[in-house]
């Protein structure tokens, strides 16, 4: 027995006019005055400890000299902004940051999401937990140690997989010392290690799913993977597309630490990332405010691709962050 | 109710996959295990595949002998207890409201919480704020300014939105229930999986921290595990301008060697046991069915 | 008339009133003063008669102890100086970020010590009157540091900022202990060129004959051909070595990039001359032939280490191979002669090691005794107290009077390692300290006899006239930070390229050419800038 209108409806109703959704907001704030009771600390939260320092963004566009402090050092403009664009090396490492970005996306998203729907159909609760701890565990190793291994497995000399390949009758490959191979190298182990931590929130999701479509589906003799496709995939829809928006907001956001110790003269023109560029140029003397110019750069395209991602999620399906 | 053969055929693929995927995702903690009982110097050169080589105890018993790391540990199980507990109460004050259509307001509030995503004042705005609230070098540091993750909050709010049957929530506001009480009494009870998620993302989160750490505080007494960690694994890795031929730095790479992977084995000890405690919230409709009976 | 004098009287009640309430402890700055001289002993220990507190913005190592206070010759000198200082430590890894933290906030101590403040910061800051000029207190209250500047001129023109000011003291190694600026020799086998029966090579040919031998015999005779002719951490140290003997490098290590024209005395780029190209295609050739680890590139110093231990190299380019490799068995190579006949040994670092090691701030009200304090450690008696501590305790003369550290240092009765025990009493580990280093007190791999012997086959050829840092003004620190970072940039990654062949010596015109047009002109015109003003301090 349903009811003929959800409160979903009932809220997109209350959109309709200007004085009369204006009403609506006054009742609605009169009836849910716990719910604002219980947001407000929330609001103070944010104000206090992100809107507050927020006139820091102005770095950017100064010569920071902190004993000034903030405020009080000369304004530039876009001083900063212009010699990062005209670095010699700018297009490549844009390429590179993108590229890597992109890369990331394309092939770590998808695959925490096929962990989740495989594990979950597990019916023995064993092995789905040994599964679910197994591949979880890699996300908790440090990044040098991790690349640490990665180097050793890749040694031309010593690598596990250098000596099954001359076994195989091939040639060793130098994998670190080839800009071709940096990119794959650094997606892949990025989703060995990650991906079973990138599962759990689908795990999650897919636990919401109620049974009962499940039962029904059965009744009406879906196989197995009709059952994935049509029940599961659409019940974690709204988390994958909210992923699938949030990372689409950080793909400018290559890691640092990694690549950092990945990089070699010789992998450079691959390997090369803004972060790892700016870093170089902070070598001679702290360039406080040019590290802060590029980062806001960085910022403000992650947040342009996310309010489009945004905007086509909200479009094309029901769900979206706004 | 039997399964078909193509469902047998597919249950067996998957079995396989996952057999494949543990083996693969299992060998670095497995080598990082082995690694930790070796000589060190095999393992530099490589040698260590499946077993370990020269047992060594040598990065385990130097580690437990280093009593300021077990302070450490001491510290982070604190931070990490208190932290989560005001980031879960912190995380559903948000989310709820938030995935209320009729919160008015909402839009506005979420692309405000979702700017402070992307856009911030920096280091140096945030620390003279720290110090004015006379934060610094306290325990309040370690929790505070950390208390909410928007990430975290968003992945809530969609599942508060999502999978909380609006059947069940109308039918208590018919019955003249306040928000508060269909929030503790029904939405909270159903959402124990993604709580569960939000405990573990918190947690892991506050035990891998390091950075509000290094910055803010100064008192080594309150340092967390992974500061006394860092100390020792990445000194040698991120020194550009040594070129000094530092003896000493040369040799205590060599101690650091020796202890990394006994360090990343005991400091991650406890988050790896934490999961399959939370396990078993993740097991499908069992909140459901319950409610709805 | 009456209302104008009071007025007036009023007014000069207010005004004196006024600067009294100014001065904190009632007394006028000239008062405050007259004080400080007082309390300040001219010469001699203490250098104070009252005791004074000063707080120290410190970096640490992490091979540091975490209490600096508490290591003996900290308790030590407190006693004879009367100076208490707390050392408020920050580990090396936020130094940056802390150091600006406290800049904003205007909570910066006394002192910035062994606190790696860059040059563009002492000349930024300095400007900005956050750090004191010491010109003056370093000539009536520093004679053993001005004596030392003396001795090496070069140390003024070092520290001198492009305003004329000297804003701090530095972390200088006695030039005259050559191991010391050479740093990471270059060593060979020599177990090994015994067997091969070979003469120690001292050309860049029979250098090569040496590698070519190592990769052909099995010199570990356990019948795999597992010898490695070179291995290093990266390709820099062995054309560093090689590059003098094409004669490149003439002002030492300090300058990378560019050097002088030997006649003219013009400053030239070295990295597009046809003396590189051949130093390349040197090293190219030795790659080609497989005498240089293939993992050359990606090795990091455990790494190596390990392969030095398991005593499979010919050849390498680390501090000491005995230190870290228990390889008892190498020595060290003197300058080696080019195919033109060129024979120099420029792999010599700057002797003033960190040109803001200490710098005393605005807010300490006693720079006097801080600059007496510090210049203490510029004397003989002073170097002596920060590495070796006191006789009997820490230390012991032996025979031929030469200072060795004492058993419970070099063979802890609680198994503590060498460095453990040291920081007990000791802050020297991890370097960035202000201070001297002499071959009498410093006891590091440099001054094994091995290093020793390496360092005399090179003092012959050994680049004389070292060129220091120089140091720039805020727009020409902007210009290396950008357009002198990417030619960098550009120069390491065709290095590797030339030498490893992914880049063919073809493309050898290209390469100069993007250098030209990646601004190579203006990079030399600031250099030359930076220069002039050094030669004329």
């Amino acid at each position: 027995m349903k009811q003929t209108t959800s409160v979903n409806e009932q809220a997109r109703g209350s959109r309709v006019s200007g004085s009369r959704a204006k009403k609506h907001r006054f009742h609605s704030f009169r009836r849910n005055w716990d719910l604002y009771l219980l947001f407000s600390p929330v609001i103070i939260y944010f104000v206090v400890f992100h809107y507050v320092p927020m006139y820091g963004v102005q770095i950017a566009f100064k010569d920071f000299i902190a004993n000034k402090g903030i405020t009080g050092s000369p304004w530039v403009g876009f001083k900063h902004f212009e010699r990062f664009f005209d670095s010699f090396y700018f297009w490549r490492i844009m390429k590179n940051t993108l590229g890597i970005g992109l890369y990331e996306l394309i092939v770590g998203f998808p695959i925490p999401i096929l962990l989740a729907l495989m594990i979950h159909e597990i019916r023995s609760g064993k092995f789905r937990r040994f599964v679910q701890t197994v591949t979880y565990m890699p996300h908790f190793l440090s990044t040098v140690v991790m690349v640490g291994m990665i180097m050793m497995f890749l040694s031309p000399v010593s690598g596990l997989i250098n000596l099954a390949i001359t076994a195989l009758g091939g040639e060793t490959i130098s994998f670190m010392t080839e800009p071709g191979w940096f990119k794959s190298i650094f997606v892949w182990s990025g989703v060995w290690q990650t991906m079973g931590w990138s599962s759990i929130i689908y795990l999650a999701a897919l636990a919401g799913v109620d049974p009962q479509l499940h039962d029904a589906a059965k009744v009406d003799g879906a196989t197995r993977l009709e059952r994935i496709w049509h029940v599961n995939i659409p019940g974690i829809a709204p988390t994958m597309v909210l992923l699938l928006i949030l990372n689409v907001g950080s793909i400018m956001g290559v890691g640092f630490e990694k690549v950092f110790l990945m990089q070699n003269a010789l992998n450079m023109e691959a390997s090369d990332v803004i972060a790892t560029n700016v870093y170089r140029s902070g070598i001679l003397g702290a360039q406080y405010s040019y590290s802060a110019a590029v980062g806001l750069f960085n910022s403000v395209i992650n947040f342009i691709l996310l309010l489009t991602v945004n905007r086509i999620a909200r479009k094309v399906s029901s769900s979206s962050l706004w | 109710m039997a399964q078909s053969r193509g469902d047998r055929a597919v249950e067996w693929m998957i079995y396989a996959a996952l057999v494949l995927v543990s083996v693969v995702v299992l060998y670095p903690v497995f080598f990082v295990g082995i690694a930790s009982i070796s000589n060190p110097e095999n393992v530099m050169r490589g040698e260590v595949w499946l077993w370990p080589k020269n047992i060594s105890l040598v990065g385990y018993e130097r580690l437990f002998a280093n009593s300021e790391l077990m302070k450490g540990y001491g510290n982070t199980l604190l931070y990490t207890v208190a932290g989560t507990m005001l980031n879960l109460v912190m995380t559903i004050a948000a989310a709820y409201p938030l995935s209320r259509p009729d919160f008015s307001g909402r839009t506005i509030f979420t692309i405000l919480i979702v700017f402070t995503m992307f856009f911030s004042g920096g280091m140096i705005p945030t620390y003279l704020l720290i110090k004015d609230l006379g934060m610094l070098d306290t325990f309040w540091v370690m929790i505070i300014p950390s208390a909410l993750s928007v990430w975290n909050m968003l992945i809530m709010k969609t599942f508060f939105q999502n999978s909380i049957p609006k059947e069940i929530q109308e039918a208590a506001f018919m019955d003249g229930c306040s928000n508060m009480k269909v929030l503790t009494r029904i939405v909270l009870p159903l959402s124990g999986p993604v709580l569960a998620v939000m405990v573990l993302f918190y947690a892991v989160g506050h035990w891998n921290s390091y950075f509000n750490a290094l910055i803010y505080l100064s008192d080594r007494d309150k340092y967390p595990l992974q500061l006394f960690l860092r100390e020792i694994l990445v000194q040698g890795q991120m020194q550009e301008m040594v070129d000094i031929s530092d003896d000493s730095l040369a040799r205590s790479m060599m101690d650091a060697e020796a202890i990394k992977y006994a360090a990343v084995i005991i400091t991650n000890l406890p988050m790896l046991i934490l999961y399959p405690f939370l396990q078993k919230y993740f097991i499908k409709g069992v909140m459901i069915g319950a409610v709805k009976g | 008339m009456l209302f104008k004098k009071w007025g007036s009287l009023t007014l000069s009640i207010v005004i004196t009133a006024g600067l009294l309430a100014g001065c904190s402890s009632g007394e006028t700055p000239a008062e405050q003063g007259q004080d400080r001289q007082a309390n300040l002993n001219a010469t001699g220990m203490p250098v104070v008669k009252e005791p004074i507190e000063l707080d120290f913005f410190t970096g640490k190592s992490t091979t540091n102890g975490s209490k600096f206070e508490e290591t003996l010759i900290w308790k030590t000198y407190s006693e004879m100086s009367n100076v208490k200082v707390n050392f408020n430590l920050v580990p090396f890894e936020t130094l940056t970020e802390k150091r600006n933290l406290a800049l904003a906030g205007g909570d910066y101590p006394d002192v910035f010590y062994s606190a790696r403040v860059t040059s563009d910061e002492l000349t930024r800051y300095g400007a900005q009157g956050v750090f004191l000029p010491l010109n003056d207190l370093i000539d009536e209250y520093a004679p053993n540091f001005k004596r030392l500047m003396e001795q090496y001129p070069d140390i003024r023109k070092g520290l001198t900022m492009p305003d004329g000011n000297i804003y701090s003291m530095p972390s200088f190694y006695d030039p005259a202990l050559l191991s010391m600026l050479i740093g990471a020799p270059l060593w060979i086998n020599e177990d090994w060129l015994k067997q091969l029966n070979m003469e120690e090579p001292d050309s860049t040919e029979s250098f090569y004959e040496y590698l070519k031998a190592v990769k052909t015999t099995d010199l570990n005779g356990n019948g795999k051909n597992d010898e490695i002719p070179f291995s290093a951490t990266g390709i820099t140290g062995i054309i560093d070595h090689v590059k003098g003997a094409w004669g490149l490098g003439n002002r030492g290590l300090g300058h990378k990039l560019v050097d002088v024209e030997p006649g003219t005395g013009e400053l030239r780029f070295t990295k597009t001359l046809p003396q590189y190209k051949e130093v390349l295609q040197y090293v190219n050739k030795l790659h080609q032939e497989g005498l240089l680890d293939p993992e050359i590139f990606t090795l990091d110093g455990g790494a190596l280490n390990a392969k030095g231990q398991a005593g499979t190299l010919g050849a390498t380019t680390v501090p000491n191979p005995e230190t870290v490799m228990g390889q008892k068995n190498f020595i060290g190579l003197g300058a080696l002669k080019g195919p033109d006949g060129e024979q120099l040994y420029s792999h010599v670092k700057v002797p003033m090691v960190h040109v803001g090691a200490f710098a005393i701030t605005d807010k300490n009200e006693n720079p006097e005794a801080t600059i007496r304090w510090m210049d203490h450690f510029y004397s003989d008696e002073g170097a002596l107290l920060y590495f070796m501590g006191k006789e009997g305790e820490t230390y012991e003369k032996d025979a031929d009077g030469n200072l060795k550290y004492t058993q419970d240092i070099t063979a802890n009765p609680d198994g503590l390692t060498q460095d453990q025990a040291l920081a007990q009493y000791f802050t020297w580990l991890g370097g960035s300290y202000p201070g001297l280093v002499k071959e009498d007190y410093f006891k590091g791999s440099e001054t094994l006899p091995s290093s020793l012997e390496a360092a005399e086959k090179a003092k012959d050829h050994a680049v004389e006239d070292i060129w220091y840092n120089f140091n720039f003004t805020q727009e020409e620190s902007e210009f290396m930070s950008s357009v002198g970072k990417d030619i960098q940039d550009y120069v390491t990654e065709m290095e590797a390229k030339f030498v490893n062949g992914s880049a063919s010596f073809d493309q050898w015109e290209e390469y100069v050419s993007t250098l030209n047009k990646m601004g190579l002109e203006e990079y030399m015109k600031v250099y030359q800038a930076a220069y002039d003003r050094y030669k004329t301090e």
